[in-house]
């Protein structure tokens, strides 16, 4: 299916949200939907999400709305279903052949898993950032350019982007000499951060996080979560982190997966790590159950 | 800068706690003025104006709540916001002080016992308290052991001023009943007063014992 192909018949309106407006690839462009202020406004939507490897269930009814230009954090046990749930998203998951996703998955009120949303144009609104760096072999500008080309935003003007891009990152000012350097010789906090400039260079809506820090020492990791508060300005961010005390230093929202893909707990990060409401969260997160 | 929205957080609850402390400072000189001109309209503005400073003491006493439980702080920062917690109790307490001050005000009588100057001893306990948040916000430890040495002078002033009025009220003659009456009151209210004032003085002290183990964690001010 091509982009032209692609109807956007089934995208509605909700009550309290604008009407989109439509695209040629299923989705739609969030770009004037909302100010740089922080809103309460939902980007995201899962009902009744459940997933399932095989005959394994990694997820398990999940009821979930993320609010736009904030950062979502999600937390749990290792196997607890958090990554496969941030892979939903941008339907990462349907590479893995054994996967299905049933329920609904909602990205500005589409589903992203209908039919004819293309999992190629999700991608590049719903951008995402590795645990491990994971630059191409190419130059710092290449890195960041070709996010631009092969996502068709090469416009002619991609120096310019590369940098801002790089700015948005926070390693334009250490880089700004050497952007015909390779991306690999760059430490892997830099690499880290050169990662995520490939990944907001095409100006996404949302930015997904896999545990990006947990690769990094703890200089390179205040560098990347400064960097996540400030990119919560212009993007959606959910980052999941095996991290508990990152998920509170960073986050608006903080999310609580436990054993079985089970949603347990949603609610202000100050709220779960103050006065949760389930008791099982609070055992999990002063350390009596995980 | 590392964490940067963490280290604007530590730098709003410094400035957040030097206000409280200037508004605190306001209201205890309006007490002692209210106190010393009878002005009952001023001591009612003290009376009423305890809430707002009890609502911007737990507005702080969360902000210190989110920064331990949200950002993991530890050693210097750790020591600040521990530090911080205790000293905003400390000014909500010199508020519930300078409230005291109003409402004796507004029952009391006047002149009765005038070799006792309650205004002398609310500016020595002002000058500390100015000197103790100006340690606080500097990090003057020279300042905080200076301020254990100035509450000695204020508990003894406290002392002597206290023996005056008891010493007055052996000696004087009293007649009625009513005037009895009268003047255990008013020497009551003296004495409240007095103690309010040298409480002040201890608090002072607290505050400034909590800035040295802030700064230099040295718990030698804490008992």
């Amino acid at each position: 299916m091509t982009n032209e192909q692609m109807t956007s018949s089934e995208t509605e309106p909700t009550d309290d949200q604008p009407a989109p407006t439509p695209g040629t690839d299923g989705l739609t462009d969030t770009a004037d939907s909302g100010g740089e202020t922080t809103t309460d406004r939902t980007l995201l939507e899962a009902r009744d999400l459940n997933v399932y490897y095989g005959e394994e269930q990694a997820l398990s009814d999940v009821d979930i709305e993320i609010p736009e230009k904030q950062v979502t954090a999600v937390i749990g046990p290792s196997g607890c279903g958090k990554s496969t749930f941030l892979r939903c998203i941008n339907r990462m998951n349907d590479l893995v052949d054994s996967a299905r996703v049933e329920g609904e998955l909602r990205f500005d009120g589409k589903n992203v898993y209908d039919d004819d949303v293309d999992p190629v144009a999700l991608r590049r609104k719903i951008g995402m950032v590795f645990q491990s760096p994971n630059p191409f072999p190419k130059s710092i500008r290449d890195n960041v350019a070709y996010g631009l080309k092969v996502q068709g935003k090469d416009d002619g003007d991609v120096d310019a982007k590369v940098r801002t891009a790089l700015e948005r990152a926070a390693l334009l000012e250490e880089v700004e000499d050497q952007l015909d350097a390779s991306g690999l010789d760059l430490s892997g906090g830099q690499q880290q951060r050169l990662c995520i400039a490939r990944a907001i260079a095409p100006d996404p809506d949302v930015i997904l996080m896999d545990e990006p820090a947990s690769a990094l020492d703890p200089v390179a990791t205040s560098k990347i979560e400064d960097l996540i508060e400030d990119l919560a300005e212009e993007y959606t961010v959910v980052i999941v982190t095996h991290n508990m005390q990152q998920a509170a230093r960073i986050s608006d929202k903080t999310a609580v997966f436990l054993t079985g893909g089970e949603l347990v707990e949603f609610d202000d990060t100050d709220k779960i790590f103050e006065n949760p409401e389930h008791e099982r969260v609070e055992d999990y997160i002063t350390g009596k159950f995980g | 800068m590392a964490r940067k929205s963490y280290q604007e957080k530590l730098t709003e609850l410094r400035e957040d706690v030097l206000y409280m402390s200037e508004v605190v400072m306001e209201r205890l000189r309006m007490g002692l003025d209210a106190l010393e001109q009878k002005d009952e309209d001023l001591a009612q503005e003290v009376i009423e104006g305890d809430g707002e400073i009890n609502r911007m003491y737990l507005d702080l006493e969360q902000d210190c709540i989110d920064l331990l439980a949200l950002q993991q702080p530890v050693a210097s920062d750790l020591r600040f916001i521990a530090a911080s917690f205790k000293i905003i109790t400390d000014l909500e307490r010199i508020a519930d002080l300078a409230t005291n001050l109003g409402e004796y005000t507004m029952d009391a009588e006047r002149d009765l016992f005038p070799d006792v100057d309650v205004q002398e001893m609310g500016e020595l306990t002002l000058d500390m308290l100015e000197d103790a948040m100006m340690a606080y916000d500097t990090e003057d430890t020279d300042r905080c052991r200076e301020l254990a040495g100035r509450d000695d002078d204020l508990d003894e002033f406290a002392e002597r001023a206290s023996e005056i009025v008891v010493r007055d009220l052996i000696e004087r003659e009293l007649d009625s009943t009513e005037e009895v009456e009268r003047i255990l009151q008013d020497v009551s209210r003296l004495l409240l007063t007095i103690r309010d004032l040298e409480r002040v003085g201890d608090h002072t002290v607290n505050i400034a014992a909590r800035t040295l183990y802030m700064v230099e964690n040295d718990d030698e001010l804490i008992y």
